[in-house]
């Protein structure tokens, strides 16, 4: 048995040092995505349709290597390791140790566009050879929202998970904002989701609304903060479309989708030899989407102004 | 050609963890879990020192300083407290994750240029460029290297006899007069010192420390662990130390084959498992049988 095993070991050896043999394309572009998650996944679709709209067509002129890394930072590194050897055009990012990852392989030699990073600074990723959109929640219409919805509210209450350094960001911009808006904001900080039912308790009692990130351990578990709110009657307000869909009231959110493709076509930029990344600095996405979910506001007595109305998408099933 | 590169480095980085590992689990059979705080603590002392400019050979000895103070911990709970070993060192992986957040301020925390171990001004004039693609390389190498042969040395030092007596034969210790708690301790001290120091060049390595970067970590020291030991089971001559280096490298290479040949994310951890129950059940098979032999 041990003889079976050393062998197929040592023959799984000599597979790797086998170039890999593929004709060329005119543009080859690695992808390397942190985990699988819908608004990660929505990011690649919107990058590779953006890619497409500026004429660089997957299965065309365009090959596509695709990696995901299962949320793992060794992984995230081999993988960023893969495509600077097989000699990608360019590399994106998405997700921030992704981004740092593949930043860190390049080593400024093949260009690096990032998505769905949320602070390019914070993850020290904005010099060099390198570009991309941050995912930066429009924090500022999310306040605007709460007040034109509660205007008696003071306390909003964020959950987040202290690992994640996305959230961290996000908590800075709301505290920075909340009080142009007379808000407080109050956090809750977990590790892992387990300590969410307990969490959420202690929070619900100090505040008038629940606001979310784009926070993924808690976005994960948001079914049990909906119900917990649900029974005392506070809302709960999203980031994005998936989250009004399953309970939030409501949310000024991003569309990964755009973000995606905004990142494409600076790709494209790049691909094209049109721009240096180096030289393309990174962009926030402007435009925010509102979405509501009209069921979930009848029920906690709600009403959207009319001016916001008329831009609102009702997703409510 | 850089696949391999990048194999080697990250093999020889967790070359280190495995020998650390080898400690605990195969010389003191204690199945020690506080590596998976340990690697990042070693990370995030090293991300903070060098991030606020203290020269990186410091960074390092402090990240050690860190792990083998962990290693305390781990051992005096166990030890002193009479907590099962398992749990001990649960216990500290928990607490160390609240530790690592604490030292590094927040949750991801980039050094990319900075003076590291790898980029600095010696190193940077030393090399002659055609070396330059294998400066990281060599200077893991070398970092490994040395850590090799003080392990293998220490252990043949008296206090390393018996470090490896107490794994084998407590009683031989007991009877030497020695205390084998007091051993036990040390043992878990330099096996996690260790992993500190992995965790201190692997951050300056891809330049960012993460805090999630711990999770797994035992997991793939024990691979690394079991696959040298039982490849190299026959080879007397080959030190433990070696042999579970050699696991290491080849373990990095699985996982990066398993990449490049289109592996599904999704089913890498399975994989993963299934590759290691199979490697544990090989090495349990040949226990039973030397033992039928005895």
């Amino acid at each position: 048995m041990k003889r079976i095993f050393i062998a197929i070991i040592a023959s799984l050896m000599v597979l790797a040092l086998l170039p890999g043999c593929s004709p060329r394309s005119e543009y080859v572009v690695g992808i390397g995505q942190f985990g699988p998650h819908a608004s990660l996944d929505n990011c690649r679709e919107g990058f590779i349709a953006g890619l497409a709209e500026e004429g660089i067509v997957e299965g065309e002129n365009l090959t596509i290597d695709y990696q995901d890394a299962n949320f793992d930072g060794g992984t995230s590194n081999l993988i960023a390791s893969a495509f600077v050897s097989s000699k990608v055009d360019l590399i994106c990012g998405i997700a921030t140790p992704m981004a740092q990852a593949a930043y860190n392989a390049a080593e400024g030699k093949i260009p690096v566009i990032f998505t769905a990073v949320t602070d390019p600074v914070m993850a020290g990723i904005t010099e060099g050879n390198i570009t991309g959109t941050s995912d930066m929640l429009p924090v500022e219409a999310q306040l605007k929202l709460i007040r034109a919805l509660m205007p008696d509210a003071t306390k909003i209450g964020i959950m987040y998970t202290t690992s994640e350094v996305n959230s961290e960001s996000a908590i800075a911009v709301y505290e920075d904002l909340a009080d142009d808006y007379g808000f407080d904001i109050i956090t809750s900080g977990i590790s892992v989701s387990a300590d969410i039912p307990l969490a959420i308790d202690g929070l619900l009692a100090k505040v008038d609304c629940i606001t979310n990130l784009t926070d993924n351990t808690v976005v994960g578990s948001l079914p049990i903060i909906l119900e917990a709110a649900n029974e005392k009657g506070i809302p709960v307000f999203g980031s994005e479309i998936e989250q009004v869909k399953i309970g939030c009231a409501a949310a000024e959110g991003l569309e990964y989708y755009e973000l995606g493709k905004q990142t494409g076509k600076m790709a494209a930029k790049v691909l094209k030899g049109e721009a240096e990344a180096s030289d393309i600095p990174y962009e926030i996405i402007s435009e925010s989407f509102l979405y509501i979910n009209s069921t979930v506001m009848a029920e906690l007595g709600l009403t959207l102004p009319s001016d916001m109305a008329d831009r609102a998408e009702d997703v409510a099933e | 050609m850089d696949m391999l590169i990048s194999i080697l480095e990250q093999g020889l980085i967790f070359a280190i963890i495995a020998m650390g590992v080898y400690i605990t689990y195969k010389i003191l059979d204690f199945p020690d879990l506080s590596v998976d705080g340990t690697y990042p603590l070693g990370a995030a002392i090293t991300a903070t020192m060098i991030a606020s400019g203290i020269n990186p050979l410091l960074a390092m000895l402090a990240a050690i300083a860190a792990g083998a103070a962990a290693g305390l911990v781990t051992g005096l709970i166990h030890v002193k407290l009479k907590v099962r070993d398992l749990l001990s060192g649960i216990i500290t992986m928990t607490a160390l994750y609240s530790v690592n957040l604490h030292i590094a301020g927040k949750a991801n925390l980039p050094i990319f240029n900075t003076t590291t171990i790898f980029n600095n001004g010696i190193v940077n004039t030393i090399f002659p460029a055609f070396l330059e693609p294998y400066k990281t390389l060599i200077i893991i190498f070398l970092v490994a290297l040395a850590a090799k042969l003080l392990l293998d040395w220490y252990l043949k030092t008296k206090s390393g006899y018996l470090l490896r007596a107490v794994g084998d034969n407590p009683a031989v210790v007991t009877s030497l007069a020695n205390d084998k708690g007091t051993i036990k301790i040390i043992g878990l001290m330099i096996s996690n010192a260790l992993v500190a120091l992995a965790g201190s060049v692997m951050c300056q390595q891809q330049r960012f420390f993460e805090v999630q970067m711990g999770i797994g970590t035992i997991v793939i020291g024990l691979a690394a662990v079991i696959i040298g030991i039982t490849l190299f089971r026959k080879l007397r001559r080959v030190k433990p130390t070696t042999a579970v280096a050699v696991g290491s490298i080849l373990y990095k290479a699985c996982v990066a084959l398993a990449i490049t040949y289109g592996l599904s994310a999704t089913d890498m951890k399975l994989v993963t498992a299934v590759l290691f129950l199979l490697i544990l059940v090989i090495a349990m098979e040949r226990r039973s049988r030397r033992k039928k032999l005895a």
